[in-house]
């Protein structure tokens, strides 16, 4: 069963060359052994992380550079940026460090990431290999900066009693959003106060997707130069949703409690709301917490364009440019981006690692009939990430117009891409 | 047994005091309940919506196993933490009761501009001195040290201005018949001066030790990264990922680095009521 | 720290002409000694740790800068300040921080004085009252946000329970810019309670009690002995509590970051961007420093006003029982 999924995979690969554009069995990355020793500082965010990168580090000094060593350091995630700009402006960054696509653009126009690029074509590395919404957001001028650790994507999960106790069938990974509108409609049940679907919230798991099937990068051009929230698609987008929402079909930001998409997710665990849109990190909360029948499918096609898009992050390795040690802190990335150094976070089960080659032993960790290789698919037709750190809380501020103080799309659309227009002045 | 500081309550005002202090009570009290019980739902009943105050099938010690499960060390931030607020507070008693006695009774020029100057610096919010502190305490050589964490702890403005104040309210008459006797006022201070600020004492020592004990951002800009140093605030922190944070954990945490300040308040509290006759002043 | 301290020991064998600042007479001067010898430590570590980081912030200031080592600051002069007055966030965030000084300070120091008042009395149960109101202190401010974002919540919420017999049920408190200060300033005042009820307990206990038992022979009522005896002999804690509560409320960050992280920092539209957080968000999400830095010293000089002007109102209506100022 999951190999002929992969197998549908792969002919869906190869008939649009999008996403994996090399077949898998060549996207290989060899680590090589080190020509210098030294000790390296890394920094995560994660302890969880941190673990599986320890076991990494450990194959790295057993296998390739008995002469090197890695100093893992963890610091919390909510001040993890605060952090940074310390040691920006102490000049002393770690050698190695933790980055996501949002931020990559600030520390790399401060000239202060290593280009790794000549050290991927080094190591005779096709960039290529790694799909164009994960890295793209890490490339300036052609160059890779960064390695991508693991990639999130987004789907629907969706209650499975509720939709059998409502006699509808089960949504499959073609359905368009009129069904998802029609099953959305039939799910709610405005006496019990359970909602059909919580599909908006927050910028990946929210409403860019919805942008992103219309055809349109989501709030701002991939080359930062424009807001695109006034685009057709965009506001096709956002009507269809803002819709659903005046119907009553959606919850308000204030019913859920919050405009973070874990907000929207506690309320389908608590099964105030049949469908939610939740990203493959969200996995192991749903195994763990919740007391129904539940499934994953993939985000539902636009009827025009045809397409299911899922907004894709993918958190990137990248090197200070003034580290001491570039030589063998790009060979160490280099390591960790490799199928070896990668493994472990296969076999963690938690993220998705990076790796065209290891998907299958990540679905595989869950040991679950559900449909995870939904999330896998969603890679495919994927869109990185385009809003960067200086916008704020812009992403967030339009929902609550719309979703909440019930603003005008159009109004709250022309605030937004004002407020945003201002960010891309000043950069 | 009933004896009142002015006279006993009448009844009904009695009624209406304890209505008014239950109510706010509750009020107070509300978030410390919702921490002790979500440090004892099983994850199920985490995100129930409406929220749910009772656990249905509360796990407490369970959380507590699985807490020192995720965080192996936590018992070391603990005793990281206790190592600070035990530094700084003591610190700050000598420090800042010296200066509060200078500022008090000791006229020398530009004492005004100089108090107010240390006042000042409460007047500027940590997230504009946050980088300049990384570099100081860098430049220094003291990243990811103890001393960074106690050493410029010992320093307040705050705590100066507390004692200062409780120090002025003491009739002078008191002073000036120990210096008679020949005391230097650093025994003045100590054996007249503190004790009769019994309750102003009390007062600080609660306050500077919740503090030191609950401090976050000044550990985490000092010592960032040094997991021998960490303290409990943030081996917390640490417990809340980017995505998942097992909140009934974190809460577990929480109430276990509260249990110390609960039992600190409770043994320090009838310094408030009872500061007076302890420090012997009756007789005057 | 070091050009200080031999600063201070260089000038100590002088001539008596040489020492005249210090004081008139003999004693005056080795008063003055004493004193200046007492604040030293506290007062050199505050410059040091504090003093100097300040300082370094205030230059800053004077530069613009992404915060980056290998692009080093540039220097603009005074710009920064010139935009600081044309610019409409700084305004907006000036008068939020007001509000919220009014909103918090008043309200807040009355309502410790009362549960002060309550609890110096002989109450049963009154050690567990105590405890109970300081515990806000010691809560984790992330069970304490969850639980305040819960009480405002429309619908759900026990506000909203409590509001809805009016027909006011479903206002969206944390979301509308013209509500969210509410909640905020409710959870300020929720936080500092316990803090100044124990500074106004302390004060208490500096008040003489025979003097209440003089007065009451003497045939005053209860008000008439809060107002004379009471008042005026803890006006040197409620002074404290004052000075404190104003730079406090000058600082309001942590409450407005936990309140509306659930919803959009700093509320719809900057609703509830104080200052502090303004430059926050000017200084990490911006990566302005320097324009940073500027807010950062316009908030300083505002709050030293203040201070100052209270400084100054003292004298007309604080006692110490020692005749000091």
């Amino acid at each position: 069963m999951k190999r002929s999924l992969t197998l549908f995979l792969l002919m869906i690969i190869a008939v649009f060359g999008v996403g994996f554009a090399q077949a898998q069995d060549d996207a290989v990355i060899t680590p090589q052994a080190c020509a210098e020793g030294g000790t390296l500082t890394m920094r995560v965010w994660d302890e969880n992380w941190a673990v599986v990168i320890q076991q990494a580090i450990d194959l790295w000094k057993a296998e390739y550079c008995p002469e090197g060593d890695v100093v893992l350091e963890v610091v919390p995630w909510g001040q993890y940026w605060d952090l940074l700009r310390n040691n920006a402006a102490a000049g002393d960054l770690p050698d190695i460090f933790n980055i996501s696509q949002d931020r990559f653009p600030f520390y790399r126009d401060n000239e202060a990431i290593l280009n790794m690029q000549p050290y991927f074509d080094a190591a005779s590395i096709d960039t290529t290999l790694w799909g164009s919404g994960m890295v793209d957001p890490y490339r300036v001028e052609g160059d890779l900066y960064a390695a991508p650790v693991n990639w999130d994507t987004i789907a629907i999960f969706y209650n499975v009693d509720m939709y059998e106790a409502a006699g509808l069938e089960l949504p499959t990974d073609d359905w368009t959003w009129d069904d998802f509108a029609e099953d959305a409609r039939a799910l709610t049940n405005a006496e019990a106060d359970v909602y059909g679907a919580a599909v908006y919230s927050e910028f990946q798991a929210g409403y860019p997707n919805w942008i992103a099937a219309t055809g349109t990068e989501p709030i701002v051009d991939a080359a930062r130069t424009e807001c695109t929230l006034d685009n057709e698609g965009s506001l096709e987008a956002l009507n269809f949703l803002n819709g659903l929402y005046t119907e009553g079909v959606m919850p308000s930001i204030s019913t859920l409690g919050g405009t973070s998409a874990d907000d929207a997710f506690n309320f389908w665990l608590s099964q105030r709301v049949a469908m939610v849109s939740g990203g493959s990190w969200k996995l192991p909360a749903a195994f763990e917490q919740t007391t129904f029948n539940w499934d994953v499918v993939q985000l539902p096609r636009n009827p025009e364009t045809e397409r299911s898009r899922s907004i894709l992050h993918s958190v990137g390795y990248v090197a200070a440019a003034n580290t001491d040690l570039p030589d063998l802190a790009a060979n160490f990335i280099v390591f960790l981006a490799s199928d070896e150094g990668q493994r472990f976070f296969a076999e963690a089960g938690g993220v998705a690692p990076a790796n065209p080659g290891l998907q299958d032993e990540w679905v595989a960790a869950f040991d679950s009939e559900k449909n995870i290789q939904a999330f896998v698919n969603a890679t495919v037709d994927s869109q990185g990430v385009t809003i960067f750190s200086e916008l704020g809380d812009v992403p967030n501020e339009l929902v609550i117009n719309i979703f909440d103080l019930n603003m005008p799309v159009e109004e709250a659309v022309s605030q937004a891409c004002a407020t945003i227009d201002e960010a891309l002045a000043g950069q | 047994m009933k004896r009142a500081l002015g006279e006993d309550l009448s009844l009904p005002m009695r009624l209406l005091t304890y209505a008014i202090l239950i109510i706010g009570a509750v009020v107070m009290l509300l978030p410390f309940v919702w921490m002790l019980s979500t440090a004892c739902k099983p994850p199920q009943e985490l995100n129930l919506i409406p929220v749910q105050l009772i656990p249905q099938n509360p796990v407490c010690f369970e959380n507590v196993a699985g807490l020192y499960e995720r965080s192996e060390d936590f018992n070391n931030y603990l005793r990281n933490s206790a190592l600070v607020t035990l530094g700084r507070t003591l610190g700050q008693l000598i420090t800042c009761s010296l200066a509060a006695y200078g500022f008090a009774r000791f006229k020398f020029p530009g004492r005004e501009i100089i108090f107010a100057l240390s006042l000042g610096l409460l007047m500027v919010p940590f997230q504009a001195i946050m980088i300049p502190e990384y570099l100081l305490i860098r430049q220094i050589g003291w990243l990811n040290t103890f001393q960074a964490l106690i050493v410029p702890g010992i320093f307040s403005a705050f705590a100066m201005f507390l004692l200062r104040q409780a120090f002025l309210q003491i009739p002078l008459e008191l002073e000036e018949s120990a210096l008679l006797d020949g005391a230097n006022p650093l025994q003045v201070l100590w054996y007249v001066v503190l004790p009769l600020s019994a309750a102003a004492v009390a007062a600080f020592g609660v306050i500077t030790v919740q503090g030191a004990w609950n401090d976050f951002l000044f550990p985490l800009v000092v010592a960032p990264t040094n997991a021998d140093t960490r303290v409990a605030t943030i081996g917390i922190a640490l417990l809340q990922g980017q995505r998942d944070t097992p909140w009934n954990l974190l809460m577990m945490a929480s109430f276990i680095a509260t249990v110390p300040m609960l039992l600190l308040f409770v043994v320090l509290q009838r310094y408030f009521i009872e500061g007076v006759s302890m420090s012997g002043l009756g007789g005057r | 720290m070091a050009t200080r301290t031999s600063k201070l020991s260089t000038t100590t064998p002088a001539s008596g002409r040489a020492w005249r600042w210090l004081g008139a007479t003999p004693m005056a001067r080795r008063r003055a000694l004493w004193g200046i010898a007492l604040v030293a430590p506290n007062v050199l570590g505050l410059l040091f740790f504090f003093g100097i980081p300040v300082v370094m912030a205030f230059v800053t200031s004077l530069t613009e800068w992404s915060g980056f080592a290998n692009r080093p600051p540039v220097f603009v002069g005074l710009e920064n300040f010139t935009r600081l007055l044309g610019d409409g966030d700084f305004w907006q965030a000036l008068g939020v921080t007001t509000s919220l000084l009014l909103l918090t300070v008043p309200v807040g120091m009355a309502l410790a004085l009362g549960v002060a008042l309550l609890l110096n009395q002989k109450l049963q149960g009154r050690a567990i009252f105590r405890t109970i109101y300081f515990l806000p202190v010691i809560t984790s401010t992330v069970a304490a946000t969850v639980v305040w974002t819960w009480i405002f919540q429309p619908r759900y919420g026990l506000v909203s329970a409590a509001l809805a017999p009016f027909g006011l049920g479903d206002l969206n408190w944390l979301t509308r810019p013209d509500l969210i200060l509410i909640p905020v300033a409710v959870v300020v005042i929720w936080q500092r309670l316990g803090f100044d009820m124990i500074l106004f307990l302390a004060g208490l206990q500096n008040i003489p009690r025979p003097l209440y038992e003089a007065a009451t022979i003497d045939g005053a009522s209860g008000w008439q002995r809060f107002r004379f005896i009471t008042l005026p002999l803890l006006s040197p804690t409620t002074f404290l509590i004052g000075v404190l509560a104003t730079i406090g409320a000058f600082q309001i960050f942590d409450q407005v970051y936990i309140m509306t992280a659930r919803t959009t920092r700093g509320g719809v539209g900057g609703s509830a961007t104080t200052l502090p957080l303004l430059l926050y968000e000017t200084a990490f999400t911006e990566s302005e420093l320097g324009y940073a830095s500027a807010i950062a010293l316009a908030l300083f000089l505002l709050t030293l006003g203040v201070t100052l002007i209270q400084l100054r109102l003292q004298r007309r209506w604080v006692y110490y029982e020692s005749g000091a100022t």
